[in-house]
């Protein structure tokens, strides 16, 4: 009988214990904290830009395979030009780039992650369908970068149309608008084709390379990065061809009925535009001394403050800690084989399609 | 198996190969095709290993490999855990081999004392994917290589220390278990943290220890003796509680684990959490109440039915709404919630087998002794069929142990995860990618081995105790 | 209150207090687990629907008729404009493509590695036991990326284009084609009407079983050979040939041919390389299981009947197969099911080598913004009837086994 009455008297305590506990943390999970769950998760719904400060990091939905957008180094740190713009926000709403913590996504959880509030921001290549903007409950922000889809194949073949593609097998990645796209425009010409999919490049890859596609179908940036690549290792000559398949616009996602939050994040991500129109970069910001009013407001002189919840020096701790927009495509964009020059995503005075709202 | 039976005196070498390889013309025949045919595979498996394999990829990512995005300031973290797991793992197989010894003797059997070399030749497997470790590390610069040698010398010698457990004098070996308990729990806090609220597992160990020991014999009333067992429970645990009140510092949670670390930790994680609800459901779907055995029965079914794959898509796509809107749970702990709940409906069946198992008789018996149906259940029923299914629920960890490899496709950064974002690294875009699957498959082998052989040993041993 | 307590008191001799009856408490502990198991899964399931119309997320199945919008790899004849449903039951097919022959492979396999394990030969059983141990401590998934990518995409296999044909002699026909794709090998095809085709031989069947069985009864009735094998392949091929040319010949051999372009390959049965990755890796691994499985089913059968096998002056052949191997069946049976289950239930794992499995094809369809919820759901259900239906024909053989062996 010892045991029996051991065990009911445990299960009392604990349960008076926990009880105790639960009601000094304020209704906290404290067992889960205690299990190791302890500093996960970003914020509900509804006054996100509150949590986030409470929390003091933004959990940021981000892709850690996608060379130049997302990948992580041999020492597990991430970089590339969609976890800058993570490190922008960071930087803009808390003020210290350094406090984002990255969430791996699929392409075919992350809008679920988004709306359960498992992540704050998403910004992860996504692209901006009038279905997701509906369905999906997710708010596209300001496009950071327009792409289109190509289709890409060995240079040796001579192929140029999508024409010379019948029956071919094609390599996509699954759950992506790419697929879509691809049935969508082959289907709508009539070219029968076989379409082979794949989780992630890293198994594309050898796979199209081994000639067990002929093409290659994927957001022009990443065909230019892999053309470069697979060139610059010795490989077979590549060919992209000219035909674009459809629009890419590419940039960060928040959930739906946020207002404050969007706003927080969109205009910590168009700082960075703004920034690059006004000349600033991370080496100058700090020591600007003209008197253009637009600039001063945008530097938050005199506490200029449009009431977008941001402090007013946000633009000038995005820029130096992160840089402008132009500092933050130079640093990833080139090196997969793309230039700014000619494409939309140059500065409008350069005939881009790079163009913000004014800040006053 | 016949063939590896001890071989009779004055066998010559040449005895033996007629007697194992050409013991009539077809087994003769079958012997000449598959030995070059073996000899040959070997060669081209060691030449891969060795000379053609291009093993850079592993080599310069090993420690992404190991702990993933873990942070690196953070590592002294890891270091720590493993040294006090392998503590943790010393005193336990210290403290077992001592009693296993004791229990020996006292049947008047003469055995041997198990000993470190012996127990490392048991784990040959690890052992060697150890080495291949850091084989790696030494072939790149020092910046990987410190690391590995931190974590191997300091657990081999933490494990050395803590098997010296086994010299305790017999009256302290329930010391031994509270030890090793003590310092699993610390080993995994000294990662996820020392938040006031770590107190639970704690003080639940030692909370159940100071009810058992509490020095209450000399009183008679047994309603004074309980509550005073209940006082030296309480203020133990409140002792503990303010500890770690006191404490009070944050680790590092799991969403922040990946690489083998979380693999093995998820794993365990779901494990251990899987064994209290696993063994309500054998109970529930043994029980003699309709509605219960009903309830339980369609859980475990369903569960088993299933993928589980379809349950952790289910899990991520899902989970997260289940909950009210205010609560979040990241991606790890749904992982782990739904790996909790599936390993339950196996364990639970693992646990019916053991009931089933056991002889009417125990159970009459008790209920000769006039015992009600909790304490024969408690007493005499689980003790034995528990004891009787530790090598099953040993593999029930080894399949759960390979079906973590799943959570690469939810995209959480798991061992195998860890792979694809290697590739995605400029230097390995397309390179290496056997290398790294190869290396992946022998890391889980190596784990996955080691247990195998110690559930089969156990299995020896517990057959042979019967 | 004093009467409450009182009343019990008085009939204390007659039966305990209400709170002591067994039959209250059954009734009582039944009603409050089943209240508060009912009570959390009103919970959550009210959290769900609250948390996904607060969100906007579709509740209906609606989507089930709506067009699939992608193509299906390795599937050329279906239109992406068909409804989901459609994709769905193209994946419930594969599932059972490379379910059904894993279990095949799995089978042969495991029998092989079973009875090597035990081989007096020391290098066959090594080997064997090599095997076992290499494949069942690999996670399947391994296994699977590994067949999908070292053994087709990298493996010795040319590209489609320069495809292997094996002719068969004196012909032109392909017996076999061979790349890193798709392999083609000869199949049938209609060329008429099949129902009277299929009644003729579902008939021959049944007539075959019948035969089967007189002759097992003549065999038990007078002792002699019953060579049953022999009788019901007769019957079954005869009722073939019989079909095959009462309904003027609605069949036709179909041979694979790669098309003008060399994109395709036209008529035989063809297999793309993600069912044979899954097909193999999985068959492979479930067979290190069931090797094992066979071995303790052998070594359990008592040794005193292989002795007495001996003693009757039966061959090691014919100790096997008429003494052991049929003992040890009926032990190694329930474990064999568990482990076919295993390997269907494996095949949602395709998804890693694109192969186009319920699982894979669902979870495409909900990123493509299909609602997650309803999706997964009807996989689930899908893979649990099937569970469900074999663990029941399997509850029954069981007992019917059991009955015979006392």
């Amino acid at each position: 009988m010892k045991r029996t009455k051991l065990f009911a008297a445990l299960t009392a305590l604990m349960l008076i214990l926990a009880a105790c506990t639960a009601a000094e943390d304020g209704g906290a999970a404290t067992t889960e904290a205690a299990a190791g769950g302890g500093d996960g998760g970003g914020a509900a719904a509804g006054g996100t830009l509150d949590a986030v400060r409470a929390a003091d990091v933004v959990v940021c939905g981000v892709n850690d395979g996608l060379p130049g957008f997302g990948v992580v180094g041999a020492d597990g740190t991430y970089s590339g030009f969609d976890v800058d713009f993570c490190r922008v926000v960071a930087a803009g709403v808390l003020g210290d780039a350094d406090k984002v913590e990255y969430k791996p996504l699929t392409a075919d959880v992350r809008f679920t992650s988004l709306q359960s509030g498992d992540i704050d921001v998403l910004i992860r290549n996504t692209t901006w369908t009038a279905t997701r903007d509906g369905q999906e409950g997710a708010s596209f922000l300001f496009t950071v970068f327009y792409d289109g889809q190509g289709m890409m194949v060995p240079a040796s073949t001579g192929f140029t149309t999508l024409e010379d593609l019948a029956d071919a097998n094609i390599c996509v990645l699954s759950g992506t608008t790419t697929e879509l796209n691809l049935t969508a425009v082959f289907g709508a010409r009539g070219i029968p084709f076989n379409p082979v999919v794949f989780e992630d490049n890293a198994q594309l890859r050898p796979a199209y390379e081994e000639g067990q596609c002929e093409g290659w179908t994927s957001d022009s940036s990443q065909l230019a990065s892999f053309k470069a690549a697979i060139e610059g290792e010795g490989g077979d000559e590549q060919f992209i061809m000219a035909e674009i398949i459809s629009k890419e616009p590419l940039g960060p996602v928040v959930s739906d009925g946020d207002t404050e939050w969007a706003q927080a994040v969109e205009w910590s991500v168009m700082a960075t535009v703004q920034a690059w129109e006004f000349g600033l970069d991370s080496g100058n910001i700090g020591s600007y001394s003209g008197d253009n009013p637009n600039i001063l407001n945008f530097l938050g002189t005199d506490n200029f403050d449009p009431g977008l919840g941001l402090s007013s020096d946000f633009a000038i701790q995005v820029v130096t800690q992160v840089g402008n927009y132009k500092e933050i495509f130079d640093r990833h964009i080139p090196a997969i084989g793309l230039s700014l020059e000619g494409s939309p995503n140059n500065i409008w005075t350069d005939g881009g399609l790079m163009y913000v709202p004014p800040y006053r | 198996m016949t063939t590896t039976a001890p071989a009779p005196p004055r066998e010559t070498s040449l005895d033996w190969v007629k007697k194992n390889l050409f013991r009539n013309w077809w087994s003769g025949l079958i012997s000449v095709i598959l030995l070059p045919l073996s000899l040959y595979l070997a060669y081209r498996a060691l030449r891969f290993l060795f000379v053609t394999g291009q093993w850079d990829a592993v080599r310069v990512n090993l420690t992404l490999f190991m702990q993933g995005t873990f942070s690196r300031d953070e590592q002294w973290r890891l270091i720590s855990q493993i040294m006090i797991f392998a503590l943790a793992f010393g005193i336990g197989l210290g403290t077992n081999s001592a009693a296993s010894h004791d229990r020996a003797q006292d049947a008047g059997l003469d055995v041997e004392r198990g000993t470190i070399a012996g127990t490392l030749a048991r784990m040959w497997s690890l052992v060697a994917f150890i080495g291949l470790l850091l084989f790696f590390a030494t072939t790149d610069d020092m910046g990987n290589l410190i690391n590995p040698f931190l974590f191997v010398g300091g657990g081999l010698v933490m494990g050395a220390v803590g098997y010296q457990a086994r010299r305790l004098p017999r009256r302290f070996r329930n010391v031994g278990w509270l030890l090793t308990m003590t310092f699993l729990v610390i080993g995994f806090q000294i990662v996820s943290g020392f938040d006031a609220g770590g107190w639970v597992p704690l003080g639940i160990i030692f909370g159940v220890s100071a009810y058992s020991i509490a020095p209450v014999d000399r009183f008679e009333a047994s309603w004074l003796r309980g509550a005073l067992r209940f006082a030296a429970a309480l203020i133990v645990v409140l002792a503990i509680r303010a500890v770690y009140a006191a404490v009070d510092t944050p680790g590092i949670g799991w969403d922040d684990w990946s690489g083998l670390h979380l693999t093995l930790m998820v794993s365990a994680i779901a494990i251990v959490l899987a064994f209290p609800l696993g063994l309500l459901l054998a109970l529930a779907r043994r029980s003699t109440l309709p509605a219960l055995r009903i309830m339980a029965t369609a859980y475990i079914e369903v569960i088993r039915g299933v993928p589980l794959i379809t349950l952790l898509f289910m899990g991520q796509f899902i989970l997260g709404f289940v909950v009210p809107q205010d609560v979040t749970l990241s991606a790890i702990t749904r992982a782990i919630a739904v790996m909790t709940f599936f390993s339950a409906a196996y364990i639970a069946e693992i646990v019916r087998g053991g009931l089933q198992a056991l002889p009417k008789g125990q159970t009459e018996a008790g209920q000769a002794l006039g015992l009600a149906p909790p304490p024969i259940m408690r007493r005499i029923v689980l003790p034995q069929a528990l004891t009787a299914v530790i090598p099953a629920m040993v593999g029930q960890f080894i399949s759960l142990f390979k079906d973590s490899s799943l959570l690469s496709i939810i995209a959480v950064l798991e061992f195998l995860g860890v792979r694809k974002i290697i590739h995605a690294q400029e230097a390995f875009r397309g390179v290496g990618i056997a290398e790294t699957l190869v290396f992946v498959a022998i890391g889980y082998w190596a784990f996955a081995f080691a247990m195998s052989r110690e559930s089969q040993r156990l299995e020896r041993r517990l057959r042979v105790s019967r | 209150m004093t009467t409450e307590t009182q009343e019990p008191q008085r009939r204390n001799l007659a039966r305990p207090p209400f709170y002591r009856d067994v039959r209250v408490i059954r009734v009582v502990s039944q009603l409050l687990a089943v209240l508060v198991v009912f009570a959390i899964a009103f919970w959550l399931v009210n959290n769900l629907i609250s948390n996904m119309n607060r969100l906007g997320i579709s509740t209906s199945f609606d989507f089930l008729f709506g067009p699939t919008n992608t193509a299906i790899p390795y599937h050329g004849t279906f239109d992406p404009r068909s409804p989901v449903w459609q994709m769905a039951l193209v994946g419930i097919k594969n599932t059972f493509l490379a379910g059904f022959f894993g279990v095949i492979l799995a089978s042969v396999m495991g029998l092989l590695v079973g009875i090597s394990r035990l081989s007096d030969n020391w290098l066959v059983a090594r080997l064997a036991t090599f095997y076992v141990e290499l494949f069942r401590n690999i996670p399947p998934l391994v296994i699977i990326i590994f067949f999908g990518f070292a053994v087709f995409t990298f493996g010795p296999f040319p590209i489609f284009s320069e495809s292997w044909e094996l002719k068969v002699p004196g012909s032109v026909n392909n017996f076999l084609i061979i790349n890193n794709d798709r392999w083609g090998i000869p199949g049938f095809t209609a060329t008429g009407a099949l129902v009277g085709f299929w009644a003729i031989l579902i008939f021959g069947v049944i007539v075959a079983a019948y035969v089967w069985l007189r002759r097992t009864k003549h065999f038990e009735r007078t002792g002699q050979p019953h060579h049953r094998v022999l009788w019901f392949t007769g019957v079954v091929l005869a009722s073939l040939v019989l079909a095959y040319f009462l309904t003027g010949q609605p069949v036709d051999m179909s041979w694979p041919v790669i098309s003008e372009n060399r994109r395709r390959v036209d008529g035989g049965f063809i297999a793309n390389w993600g069912w044979m990755s899954v097909t193999f890796a999985l068959g492979l691994y479930t067979a290190s299981h069931l090797g094992e499985i066979i071995r303790g089913s052998i070594l359990a059968v008592h040794q005193g009947q292989s002795e007495a096998g001996n003693a009757l002056a039966l061959s090691a052949f014919q100790r096997y197969r008429f003494v052991i191997l049929p003992q040890a069946m009926r032990i190694a049976l329930p474990p064999t099911i568990n482990q076919y289950l295993n390997l269907v239930k494996n095949t949602s794992l395709g998804t890693a080598v694109g192969y186009a499995e319920i699982t894979a094809l669902t979870k495409t369809s909900v990123g493509n913004g299909r609602p997650a919820f309803q999706s997964f759901i009807i996989v689930m259900a899908v893979y649990l009837t099937f569970s469900l239906s074999i663990s029941l024909v399997l509850n029954i053989v069981n007992r019917r086994l059991e009955l015979e062996s006392r």
